[in-house]
């Protein structure tokens, strides 16, 4: 199998420079909007508002890491704040009505998050519904779920287990607890998709779907794989924004979907799948934290963040677009060399 | 018999749903089956059916448009400012509609000239147009808007609102578009095989920069109709209903790959989810809780015809084996 020898020489190609390009622009992206807003405020470079914006892109981020596993693959989970709201929702209850459940909260959320993630990688890969409609429509059904269980109760912070209500307070060396916890998700996800067989065939797939098949790999189970990941992950998130919140009532998380994609694309997954990384989501979840935090110091009225926010998506995009040329022009060039050869 | 079943049998099974939920709603209550009141509650989904209207041309291409919310709200506070400023409806309606479809026209050239994916361009427009909509209305919005802007939301003809005529209107317009004239054949040629389209000599990129710019002039119109409903404008109006304008899209079978779909198969999925609404406040349903009805309704429309040939493909291919099922699945 010559697998070894090709990832050595896709390094050298044009196409993996362009990729590792898009993950520095983003870094570089992030830099400069950094150097603008402490140029303008003395509050933004300080140690207390890097925290404060670490601390608002630690939920997000580990939600567009979650995401961008479904990303890879070429399709979408628009889902992903029911999904939060959900799990949120039904765990803080049940731990709050049978107090003995309250240290296994964690993995009540994982089997919830692993259940709904099942249904939208079956509507996906077995029903074969476009993954927009099928989220969209789980999106619908999960949020009107947890209305009907709720009856439009709220669960109050007083019910949450402590250790929840502590963590969301907790600052481990200096930085939030939540800001460690993301850290931890966003890099195990990366190490699995970087050595774990699951992560290769996740970008094969996303690649190039019909290659995949053609190479025996099983887009049922690799979708199904790719989506009860992200429930998992979207589960985890919600956990954490529903013990921060404290007082949680069925509309948590709601829209934030949109939020989460736009972090993915500013981070650099291509939407067409197969490229980006979990770590480049990540920064995307702290450029959109920064915009928000330096745009609030700055004063700039709430209007003006969307339409800088929505611009921002459309040139990560733009870029992407590029990038995804230089990769096709530079693959069909050896190929054409292979066969001239 | 056959060959109207195959081409109609998604308007029929609309109209059927349509039926039965409507005999469900009547039971509820006495008064549901009152065509004043029908036609009355038919109000509230105008402006849902204009923005599925302007959005399906675009689905059948291929494409989404998730910003026409944020485009409609553009549309509602410039018609605001416009009003209280003193200028006469004749003069601020087409203006706001040349506004939105230039609204929509960047996004069909982000999409078509510049090749990149429709639906995150339009997530970014949808902040950036929702942005611009804020900016114009200011934080308090506009209200006292003058009743020349407000007599769409105020007249009956007999006992029919001026706004649904208006719907049926161009839900004529849009059947006579999408199946008679050039547009309507492109766009199915698109959505069917853009590549293919493009070799066969229709022009891609034209076609799609109108259909968007279309969807913007009628998210514009829509924002008239909101303005004339609600009575005032504001930066969020209109925020968040993209994802029943979708379903109701694709509720009325088109399909969101592109290349199928028809105009009564959008007004009926909007009669459809107008009467289950109507139905589950009438039995007081939560508001959130009726989300969940119509997200069930979305996926089993695609996934119950699919389970039901899953399993049938199943039992026929049977004897053959492997290689029919291998054929079926692409």
């Amino acid at each position: 199998m010559s697998a070894a020898s090709t990832p050595t020489k896709k390094r050298f190609s044009g196409g993996a420079a362009a990729l590792r390009v898009r993950f520095l622009g983003v870094l570089v992206f992030l830099i400069i909007i950094a150097i603008v807003f402490a140029a303008l405020s003395p509050r933004f470079l300080t140690f207390d508002n890097t925290r404060s914006i670490l601390f608002t892109a630690a939920i997000l981020a580990i939600a567009a890491a979650g995401q961008s596993l479904v990303v890879l693959t070429g399709n979408l989970d628009l889902s992903v704040g029911s999904i939060m709201g959900l799990t949120a929702y039904v765990v803080f209850d049940i731990s709050g009505k049978i107090t003995a459940l309250q240290p296994v909260v964690l993995i009540m959320a994982i089997l919830i998050g692993a259940l709904l993630g099942f249904i939208n990688g079956f509507l996906i890969s077995v029903l074969q519904i476009p993954s927009i409609v099928a989220t969209l429509g789980t999106l619908s059904i999960y949020r009107g779920f947890v209305s009907f269980y709720g009856n439009a109760r709220e669960i109050t912070t007083g019910t949450l287990p402590p250790f929840m209500r502590d963590l969301a307070q907790a600052i481990w060396l200096g930085v939030p607890a939540y800001v460690w916890v993301a850290l931890l998700v966003v890099v195990l996800t990366g190490l699995a998709l970087r050595f774990h067989p699951w992560g290769r065939m996740l970008y094969a797939y996303g690649s190039n779907p019909k290659a995949a098949r053609f190479y025996g790999l099983n887009s049922t189970y690799i979708i199904i794989g790719a989506y009860t990941g992200a429930g998992v992950i979207a589960a985890i998130a919600g956990l954490l924004l529903g013990a921060q919140v404290g007082n949680i009532n069925s509309l948590l998380a709601n829209g934030i979907e949109l939020q989460v994609l736009a972090a993915v694309v500013i981070g650099g997954v291509s939407i067409w799948g197969g490229s980006g990384s979990v770590y480049g989501a990540a920064i995307g979840a702290i450029v959109l934290a920064t915009i928000n935090n330096g745009l609030v110091l700055l004063q700039v009225q709430e209007f003006y963040r969307l339409l800088i926010q929505g611009v921002a998506i459309i040139l990560a995009v733009a870029v992407d677009a590029l990038v995804q040329k230089r990769v096709i022009g530079a693959t069909t060039r050896r190929r054409i060399m292979e066969v001239q050869a | 018999m056959k060959n109207v079943i195959r081409t109609w049998g998604w308007e029929g099974l609309l109209i059927v749903l349509i039926a039965l939920a409507a005999i469900w709603s009547s039971t509820l209550s006495p008064y549901f089956l009152d065509p004043v009141n029908l036609l009355n509650s038919g109000q509230f989904f105008v402006i849902f059916s204009l923005m599925a209207f302007g959005l399906f041309p675009i689905v059948v291409q291929g494409e989404i448009d998730i910003s026409l919310a944020s485009t409609l709200a553009v549309g509602s506070v410039m018609l605001g400012k416009l009003s209280v400023d003193g200028v006469p409806l004749a003069l601020a309606l087409p203006l706001t509609l040349v506004v939105c479809a230039i609204l929509g026209a960047i996004n069909g050239l982000l999409v078509a000239v510049a090749g990149l994916p429709s639906l995150v361009v339009t997530l970014g427009t949808l902040g950036a147009y929702r942005g611009i909509a804020y900016i114009i209305a200011g934080d308090a919005g506009v209200t006292g808007i003058p009743p020349e802007y407000l007599t769409l939301g105020s007249t009956w003809v007999g006992i029919v609102p001026v706004s649904v005529i208006l719907v049926a209107i161009f839900a004529a317009l849009l059947t006579v578009l999408m199946a008679q004239t050039r547009f309507g054949r492109y766009s199915y040629a698109i959505g069917n095989n853009a590549k293919a389209a493009q070799m066969a000599g229709v022009p891609v990129a034209a076609t799609r920069v109108a259909a968007y710019a279309l969807a913007g002039a009628l998210a514009g119109l829509a924002g008239l109709v909101w303005v004339a409903q609600y009575q005032s404008a504001r930066g969020d109006n209109a925020d968040g209903t993209i994802l029943f304008v979708i379903t109701a899209v694709v509720l009325g079978g088109v399909s969101i790959k592109g290349g199928s779909g028809r105009a009564v198969g959008v007004l009926l999925a909007i009669i459809l989810l107008g009467t289950l609404q109507t139905g589950m406040r009438l039995a007081n349903v939560p508001g959130t809780g009726q989300t969940l009805v119509i997200g069930a309704l979305l996926i089993g429309s695609i996934g119950i015809p699919r389970a039901v040939q899953l399993v049938r493909e199943r039992f026929a291919a049977a004897p053959r084996g492997a290689a029919s099922r291998s054929v079926t699945s692409p």
